[in-house]
């Protein structure tokens, strides 16, 4: 790769170990893709906050990131958390709290907004044909082929490096030649809701490999089901975005069809839980939308959750704090809005939910592995009959 | 050696290095101190630092080859300090086998077959 005058006195540690530490992952990243140069990042995104999924080794890298001086030097969203302060917090050991709030210390000293949502263009819309360096592999999927950001899918600790450079290495997804698509994908049945957009999604990841699909047959897809497709499709596979422009020129040769029972064979592969009755109904993998927000609260209106049934609905604070209306309705028809919190990466076996109901692919995919739990796979209006009575 | 794909979250126990995703082929096999072949990762960002507590706690693998690089897996290859080498033709490699990786080459041999 070659380096900037800069950028060579940072590799050489003339700035600190941090920032040589960073630069060295950044480098050794580009040269295994064949990156020629660092390019400059508009924002970043790190993942990697859950004490849950990060465990105790990577707190104290953390630690010695930031008591080395690290410091962003671009607008830098985090992930998700694994308990908030009002409810899980409330539920769970305290020595589950204490390692999680050492880990939002040590990203506030590198200067990380405390944003905790995979859903950070809620936010703040990623600028259009500028770089940026996300980890989070559903937003990713989404800035690339939703919203016209470019971003190459990073690993946690790449993501933070390219945070605190304020650089990541030229490859990719970066670069024009590679953002275009090598293989059309024909949706031959109607998708009806968000959690068949999702299978759609399971089957693609598993399928495509690193490949870039056109698809045709989804058009005016409203974005909150896209969000669906965006994050299953990451799940299972290593694609960085789609492209849903039925003008996008392809110079493929190769066509995949995939019809309804395609659909069928991924949900019910994905709903393996036998009791008709979940322990949890969980909505918000990714974080809700407000309009996401809206729809639960109307459908919630006048009704109760079941005796003996969680119902969480996950977004951030700043949707929260949009919603504050909606928030209410849920919350006076005996849900919890957990905001800052992802569900998959919580401390749901600690509370002895065993079957978790819910409308996301990913989190489905997740469940069995990292909450212990058997997922059933089933679009919002069907979550919310299982969650309520009335 | 393994024909499917791995996330190292969820994919792998982060207490004893075993793979714990069902429907894997390698479900219940323990990766510590073994060469991992794998066509590539997926899912979730967070798999590098699952990598990188792994070799902190001794339960790493040896080395890691990829028929295709996946970011994730490289930069927790980087974190960790486990030799990785992409772009290789892994279905010449069988479970079994003594495989010599040599990381700075970007070179895999196969040096012993597994008894059959």
């Amino acid at each position: 790769m070659h380096l900037t005058r800069e950028e060579e006195r940072v590799y050489e540690g003339d700035c600190g170990w941090a920032n040589q530490t960073c630069i060295r992952i950044l480098v050794r990243l580009g040269e295994l893709f064949g990156a020629e140069k660092l390019i400059p990042i508009d924002s970043a995104h790190v993942s990697g906050v859950s004490y849950k999924t990060l465990g105790d080794a990577p707190i104290e890298f953390l630690r010695a990131l930031a008591d080395a001086g690290a410091r962003v030097k671009v607008r830098t969203t985090l992930n998700p958390q694994s308990l908030d302060s009002h409810y899980l917090g409330k539920k769970l050991q305290k020595d589950l709290q204490e390692p999680q709030l050492d880990i939002l210390r040590q990203f506030e000293r590198m200067g990380l907004t405390q944003s905790l949502t995979c859903t950070p263009y809620y936010l703040q819309r990623p600028a259009r044909g500028l770089h940026h360096a996300w980890a989070e592999s559903s937003a990713v999927v989404y800035a690339n082929s939703v919203l016209g950001a470019w971003t190459n899918r990073e690993g946690g600790p790449s993501a933070l490096a390219a945070a605190i450079i304020g650089k990541t290495p030229d490859y990719g997804i970066h670069r024009t030649e590679n953002r275009r698509p090598n293989v059309t994908v024909k949706v031959e049945t109607k998708l009806r809701n968000e959690t068949e957009l999702g299978a759609l999604g399971i089957f693609l990841g598993k399928t495509l490999g690193d490949k870039i699909p056109a698809i045709k047959g989804l058009p005016n897809t409203p974005k909150d089901m896209l969000k669906q497709l965006c994050a299953a499709i990451a799940t299972t596979g290593m694609t960085n975005m789609f492209h849903l422009d039925s003008t996008s020129r392809t110079r493929e040769t190769e066509k995949i069809g995939v019809d309804s029972h395609q659909i069928k064979h991924a949900i019910e592969e994905l709903s393996t839980a036998s009791a008709s009755q979940p322990d949890l109904v969980f909505l918000g993998c990714p974080h809700c939308s407000l309009n996401e927000m809206k729809r639960i609260a109307q459908l919630a209106e006048g009704k109760r959750v079941r005796v003996g049934t969680e119902f969480w609905v996950c977004t951030s604070c700043h949707v929260r704090q949009m919603a504050r209306d909606y928030v209410k309705k849920i919350e006076k028809a005996g849900g919890h809005v957990l905001d800052g919190v992802c569900t998959v990466v919580s401390w749901t076996e600690k509370l002895g939910i065993k079957t978790i109901m819910t409308n996301s692919a990913k989190t489905a995919y997740y469940a069995p592995t990292l909450n212990k739990a058997e997922p059933l796979l089933a679009p919002l209006q069907d979550c919310l009959k299982a969650g309520f009575q009335g | 050696m393994s024909a499917k794909p791995i996330s190292f979250l969820g994919g792998v126990d982060p207490a004893d290095g075993k793979i714990i995703e069902k429907k894997h082929d390698l479900c219940g096999a323990c990766i510590k101190g073994k060469v991992l072949v794998f066509p590539h990762g997926h899912g979730s960002t967070v798999g590098s630092y699952v990598m990188y507590s792994l070799s902190k706690k001794g339960l790493g693998p040896a080395a890691i080859i990829n028929q295709t690089a996946d970011p994730v897996v490289v930069v927790g290859a980087i974190i960790a300090n486990i030799p990785m080498i992409d772009q290789v033709d892994i279905e010449k490699i069988r479970t079994g086998d003594t495989v010599e990786v040599d990381g700075c080459k970007g070179v895999a041999r196969i040096l012993k077959r597994r008894e059959s």
